[in-house]
């Protein structure tokens, strides 16, 4: 939005000015609001699913941000015209199903004829002010907590093209509706120094994010960093969504690559996330404690992948 | 000839269509016209995937990929295809004994880092080769000897300069590696799958 110069309050905690998951307003001392939006177009066939997943990646940018939603509205574009309203029906239902799992009220929405359909929530939450989680603050020897497996947009483009089997088609769809309330509840309680959601930009898109305005480095450890096994065979016949691509171009002088790393693995890396899992940081001698109780607690694939380094600055090497 | 135009597609139509003409025709040869990077690689990663022979073509803003059937000569054996996984060949080179030009406590620095870090390659790092200034790192009080004489352990195949340890006078204090000539290091260029000077 360059050009555009937008008005400053000293009760903006997290603003416009350094792009996060979400914004925060203080209230008072002890209250701060958090407020973030996200919709988009249909990623699974099953209109139910669909709305699920569509709330569960709208939440996890409260989540991500060591909130705790509260209220929600529904976005919704419909081709009324072209579409059975049942499905949106089931759409809305997958919504609120996900809301009510997530203790979230639904509070109103809006909705626009479209000839793309789209879907997704407004949402409102509350955090201490003093406890905000952005995505700035790592600190030199924290390890990094991933908690959701990669390639959700590799095996997305699979299910696109008809070449992705039943089975997978439920293990991912499952994975994309599962919220990251649990991960974030149990983040809350060890030294976390910052954290995010990993959607659009990939894993090392958001971690380039993470350090481009710090003096920090990243070290990651391939084989440490959970995928989803099909993505391999899927990336392996060229089923590599456009935007991983556009990751990889955009944030490619940042990453270092052992030649160990095979290209597939690091197209895996730079794949889109539809509600991905949370990337979170946090001290050394804890994170074994936190990788075991996210596991322990349902979330089985949490894995320490890898630690902020001093040196070499703003760059991730991958190992 | 069979050509599909996948201008104006997005992935993963062109990889769609490439897999359906492949296996409906098994064509000889296979034309895919496409306007974008992520296309390009995807179909000629695909392409890879059937055991295709893959060449790019650039034509203005498009892409040409062309697959060709491995041609394989009447009556010989297929040659057996190196494995995806299978280990390169990398060999490295080092003429100096400290990395880069400017400051040489710092490439001194940078040669012990770089030393260390060529682990990373795994398999993949296949012979180490000393010449010129290199030689000094392969001696006694080298600071970076025990580094090389690891990557001796691990396997890797060492060779040292003997024209260059004898110009310094330094023969007798190498500590790591084969002393050879200059036969062995162009044969060994000739094998690696890759050469890396530093």
């Amino acid at each position: 939005m360059c050009g555009i110069e937008f008005p400053t309050d000293s009760n903006v905690l997290v603003g416009l000015d350094r792009a996060d998951d979400a914004g925060v307003y203080k209230v008072t001392d002890d209250i701060a609001l958090i407020q973030t939006v996200d919709f988009f177009t249909p990623i699974v066939d099953d209109p139910y699913w669909f709305g699920q997943i569509a709330a569960a990646n709208a939440l996890s940018d409260v989540y991500a941000m060591g909130g705790v939603p509260k209220t929600a509205m529904n976005l919704v574009a419909f081709p009324i015209k072209e579409m059975d309203i049942a499905i949106l029906r089931q759409i809305i239902k997958g919504g609120l199903d996900k809301m009510t799992e997530a203790g979230v009220v639904l509070i109103g929405g809006h909705s626009v004829e479209d000839k793309e359909l789209k879907y997704g929530l407004s949402v409102t939450g509350f955090i201490h002010p003093d406890r905000i989680l952005t995505k700035q603050n790592l600190k030199v020897g924290d390890r990094l907590v991933l908690t959701k497996p990669l390639g959700t947009g590799i095996v997305n483009t699979a299910v696109k093209g008809g070449l992705a089997s039943a089975d997978i088609i439920q293990r991912v769809t499952r994975l994309m509706a599962t919220l990251n309330r649990d991960a974030a509840h149990i983040m809350g309680h060890y030294p976390v120094h910052a954290c995010t959601d990993i959607t659009g930009f990939g894993l090392l898109g958001h971690l380039a994010e993470m350090i481009s305005d710090m003096p920090l480095g990243i070290r990651l450890i391939s084989q440490e960093i959970p995928i989803i096994p099909e993505a391999v065979d899927y990336a392996g016949m060229g089923l590599v969504p456009a935007g991983a691509y556009k990751n990889r171009e955009f944030r490619e002088s940042m990453v270092d690559f052992a030649l160990s790393v095979d290209r597939i693995v690091q197209d895996i890396f730079f794949d889109p996330q539809t509600s991905g899992g949370l990337l979170i940081g946090v001290e050394k001698d804890s994170a074994g404690g936190l990788v075991a109780e996210l596991r322990e607690k349902g979330i089985p694939e949490a894995a320490i992948i890898g630690e902020v380094v001093a040196e070499p600055k703003r760059r991730i090497e991958i190992h | 000839m069979k050509e599909i135009d996948c201008r104006g597609l997005a992935c993963p139509a062109p990889v769609l269509q490439t897999k359906e003409a492949v296996e409906r025709e098994h064509p000889n040869v296979i034309k895919v016209v496409v306007d974008n990077e992520a296309s390009k690689e995807n179909v000629s990663r695909f392409m890879k995937s059937q055991n295709l022979e893959v060449t790019i073509r650039q034509e203005g803003n498009d892409f040409h990929v062309i697959g060709t059937v491995g041609a394989t000569p009447v009556g010989k054996a297929p040659v057996a295809e190196t494995p995806e996984d299978a280990p390169k060949r990398i060999m490295v080179m080092v003429a100096n004994d400290c990395m880069g030009h400017g400051d040489d406590e710092l490439g001194e620095k940078l040669m012990l880092s770089f030393l260390k870090t060529l682990k990373e390659m795994g398999e993949d790092l296949w012979r180490l080769v000393f010449v010129n200034n290199g030689v000094k790192l392969t001696i006694r009080g080298s600071e970076v000897l025990s580094v090389i004489q690891e990557h001796d352990k691990a396997g890797i195949h060492i060779l040292v300069c003997g024209t260059c340890l004898t110009h310094f006078n330094l023969l007798d204090q190498k500590r790591v590696g084969e002393t050879t000539n200059m036969l062995d290091i162009v044969t060994a260029m000739q094998l690696a799958d890759k050469v890396i000077n530093i």
